[in-house]
């Protein structure tokens, strides 16, 4: 994963630094999708990128939230008139204590959905191909290009450097290689 | 250009590094306590594990129980660890719901404690089996057996709301962990980064994660609330299906909510203290969440003792044949003193120490949450034994006596669930720092408006619960 | 139709002399324990002989009621048992099936007559004992909740012998041991679907009444009270 960034100190200069890799993106040759942010954070409605997020988690979730329900009446009812017994004067299939059981796996697939778009829409785990700069973790916001060539590199760099990057690094080739560029190549 | 305001963001830079540093120094450096407690602890917990295999061994009746009191001190403890369980989650939950700010440093620790809760609770079920062995019957699979178990026990329902409650607790508390997993990840070396690498599930940072955390997190909240009512509640009609006089009662579900949660907070705010003072937490868990949740203490104990007379009433009002020699033998008889005992720890005690200003220090409170926690496991003991010794045929009166085994696995678990609950604030940090440091990246308008940044996150700006006092 | 079983105990006629509590106990493998353990409400009779008094001293008369599990129509322990150890039968039988039973001792707290019996520890026969247990009755362990079964053993054992001389089975064929031993003849077992039955004649009675009642459990025991 070959990718070129810089590390900013506060979330203002970063959403900058963001803007101006974006407008300056045909200039200067690189797509959109591959800008990267990364912080320690959430900087939700501070213009870096959250705005853009959308996920239908909560309606899997209620979707999940049926299957599960279902899955409840199916368990309490095949499964006791597969091996019918009948106990103190209740129906085989008892409705409010089915109702108990239909609520508990509403909630459990509920949760369960939730749980997997989690790990699936959030790409986790993944161990390999990641941009990630431990500074990130001392406070700092990373923003950068999740693609890089020569030509490239010197002109995102400069373009990083101008936004007040305190550092701006690159690496290259699978072994995450880091290397620090220095401003004005 | 520059970065704007730098001397700000600086300011803002270290004071966020010194919270950092103050909130992992406990899973970096170890101390010669963490062992002795850890020592301790053990030492108070195996001989519970020794009794409870004793048990296995020789059968039930090495324990109190008897005909006609089945059920004794290891039921009593499941629903009290269940209700000491609706610490976290459910608190947790509602904190984010109503988005209380204050709630930051403290929702970690709440659900932490959840969790371990239900392990410990939940193991009183399988331990009070007269074949503990086959507890797995309790679960639905198919099996050579081709009979599945039967979903109009309230034994199932327990099985599957705990189940249900376990995973979703986990989850509460596990989701937010992994951005802090990943802080732990950058700044630990050799076998520990491994560990912490796997742990964090190669967290980046990106929005779109953020975003989908955050997203988990609602959906989380949102969904937990009703399953923490729905676990009590069932917990409840354990008692309440069963025909039994002074269990088979429509006030049970509430009654048993109120209650888990009242011990709940009490919980939370002892494990509060003692984590405040062991990882010299001061700057974090301030006197305001103390006395923000002394406050919810108050209002549990008002509507505690609310429930405690109605449903008192019910019965002496009515005054069934069946019902009184239970009734009186908790009032006047001979479990009077444990009555009035749980009265003035759940009321008479920590009424006045809640509910005067003065006295809502985060002493008081501590003093107010023992009681409590006392009280309440009273409580559990005189819902459990007393109608069970008053069934409807005096001839079949009986009494309960618990022995050492007993004894000893409750003492013993009490002390694995403090075990549990060290270990894991010597792995994980015990106060979310993503979410403490909700307000860093803010704008420098933003920061200026709101003041300086308490190193509590948050607080300044906790107007929802309020703050004052 | 399916036999309904049940049982009526003219209470007129019971003498206390628990003649009943012996009888069970041997046919049905039932453990004796220590007197310390009986001391602490650990008895295992599948019937007891409840012992009242009535009037004030010197004017005072005891009064004796066997109680057994009242096998009810709709039975307070059957649906809390979470494995089905606890059953109803199409014969109306409040069946226990012990190897299913995990001891959650959730059916003996439902139960309002308290008639179901613990073993708290596996049972143990003092030598010879062992040699002389009812090879017709399984052998329960420890842990198990166990109780009255009308002696379904014995009623298997009618319905085979019926089966063989190819007939139906008859009224009187099905004697439990409690019955069988009672010397005043106080208990009459039989099938309550059979209006003609002994059982049935006898449960119609206007002293009979069941233990309980307002419970709604559906007792299948009626007691014909004193006159």
């Amino acid at each position: 994963m070959d990718a070129i960034y810089g590390l900013f100190s506060s979330s203002d200069a970063a959403r900058h630094a963001l803007a101006a890799l974006r407008t300056g993106s045909p200039e200067l040759g690189i797509k959109k999708e591959s800008i990267i942010v990364i912080s320690s954070a959430p900087l939700e409605g501070e213009g870096l990128g959250w705005e853009e997020q959308r996920s239908r988690m909560p309606w899997l979730a209620v979707l999940g939230g049926l299957v599960g329900a279902t899955t409840g009446y199916a368990l309490a009812s095949f499964t006791q008139r597969a091996y019918p017994l009948p106990t103190g004067g209740m129906p085989i299939v008892a409705p409010w204590p089915t109702g108990i059981v239909m609520y508990e796996l509403m909630m459990l697939g509920a949760i369960l959905t939730t749980i997997v778009t989690f790990l699936i829409t959030a790409r986790l785990p993944r161990y390999r191909d990641r941009i990630y700069d431990p500074e990130v973790s001392y406070g700092k916001v990373l923003v950068g290009v999740a693609e890089a060539d020569r030509d490239l590199s010197a002109k995102v760099t400069q373009r990083l450097y101008e936004q007040g990057a305190e550092q701006v690094k690159e690496i290259t080739g699978h072994q995450e290689r880091l290397r620090e560029r220095q401003p004005g190549i | 250009m520059a970065p704007n305001s730098v001397t700000q963001t600086n300011v803002i830079d270290q004071e966020a590094e010194r919270i950092r540093e103050d909130l992992l120094r406990p899973l970096f450096r170890t101390s010669w306590r963490f062992y002795t407690v850890v020592g301790v602890l053990v030492a108070i917990g195996l001989p519970g594990l020794a009794a409870f295999i004793y048990q296995s061994y020789s059968g039930l009746g090495v324990a109190g129980l008897s005909n006609p009191v089945f059920w004794g001190f290891y039921i009593t403890n499941f629903v009290f660890w269940i209700g000491i369980s609706h610490a976290g989650t459910l608190i947790s939950a509602i904190l984010r719901l109503v988005n209380a700010g204050w709630r930051r440093p403290v929702t970690r620790c709440a659900e932490a404690i959840t969790v371990f809760a239900l392990v410990i609770g939940g193991q009183f079920p399988v331990i009070h089996l007269g074949r503990p062995w086959l507890f797995f019957w309790l679960i639905p699979y198919p099996s050579e057996r081709h009979i599945w178990p039967n979903f109009r026990s309230p034994l199932l329902w327990d099985f599957l709301a705990i189940s249900t409650y376990i995973t979703g607790s986990v989850t509460f508390l596990l989701l937010p962990i992994i951005p802090d997993w990943a802080t732990v990840r950058d700044r630990s070396t050799g076998l520990r980064k491994r560990i912490y690498t796997v742990l964090a599930l190669g967290w980046q940072g990106t929005p779109r994660e953020w975003h989908r955390l955050e997203t988990a997190m609602s959906i989380m909240t949102v969904a937990i609330i009703p399953v923490a009512v729905s676990v009590h509640s069932i917990v409840s009609w354990d008692f309440a299906m069963a025909l039994v006089p002074g269990w088979h009662s429509t006030v049970f579900g509430p009654y048993f909510v109120v209650g888990a949660i009242f011990s709940g907070i009490a919980a939370l705010i002892i494990a509060m203290a003692l984590l405040r003072k062991f990882l010299h937490l001061e700057e974090y868990l301030t006197p305001v969440h103390f006395n923000n949740l002394g406050k919810l203490l108050l209002l549990m104990s008002l509507l505690w003792f609310y429930f405690v007379f109605a449903e008192r009433l019910t019965v002496w009002y009515g005054n069934e044949t069946a019902e009184m020699p239970g009734f009186w033998s908790v009032q006047r008889g001979q479990f009077a003193g444990l009555f009035w005992t749980m009265v003035a720890c759940n009321f008479l005690i920590p009424f006045p120490i809640l509910a005067i200003k003065k006295l809502r220090t985060i002493t008081g409170t501590v003093i107010a949450s023992a009681t409590v926690v006392v009280g309440m496991w009273l409580e559990r003991f005189l819902i459990v034994v007393p109608s069970l010794e008053h069934k409807f045929l005096p001839y079949n009166w009986g009494s309960y006596r618990p022995t050492w085994v007993e004894i000893t696995i409750m003492v013993g678990t009490a002390a694995g669930m403090v075990l549990l609950y060290v270990l894991f604030a010597k792995f994980v940090p015990i106060i979310s720092m993503w979410e403490l440091r909700g307000g860093e990246h803010a704008t420098a308008a933003e920061v200026a408006a709101r003041g300086v940044v308490g190193r509590s996150g948050a607080v300044p700006d906790a107007t929802l619960l309020g703050t004052n006092g | 139709m399916a036999h309904q079983w049940g049982m009526v105990i003219d209470l007129d006629r019971c003498t206390g002399c628990e003649a009943c509590v012996v009888a069970c106990h041997a046919e049905n493998n039932i453990a004796t324990v220590s007197p310390e353990e009986a001391a602490r409400g650990r008895t295992m009779h599948w019937i007891h002989v409840e012992r009242h008094w009535e009037g004030e001293y010197p004017n005072v008369r005891a009064r004796f009621r066997p109680v057994l599990c009242q096998q009810c129509g709709a039975a307070p322990c059957e649906p809390v048992c979470p494995t089905y150890a606890s059953y109803h039968t199409a014969e109306g039988l409040n069946a226990q099936v012990y190897n299913r039973c995990i001891g959650t001792r959730y059916c003996a707290n439902a139960c309002p007559y308290t008639v179901r019996v613990f073993n708290w520890f596996s049972p143990e026969w003092d030598k010879p004992l062992h040699l002389q247990l009812n090879p017709d009755v399984s052998v329960r362990e420890g842990g198990v909740m166990e109780k009255c079964t009308f002696c379904s053993q014995r009623i298997t054992a009618a319905e085979i012998h019926a089966q063989a001389e190819n007939r139906e089975l008859r009224d009187g064929d099905v004697t439990p041991a409690c019955v069988q031993s009672c010397p005043a003849g106080a208990m009459v077992f039989g099938d309550l679907s059979d209006p003609t039955s002994q059982v049935s004649r006898l449960a119609r009675l206007a002293r009979g009444s069941k233990l309980l009642e307002e419970l709604g459990t559906l007792p299948a025991i009626t007691y014909l009270e004193r006159e």
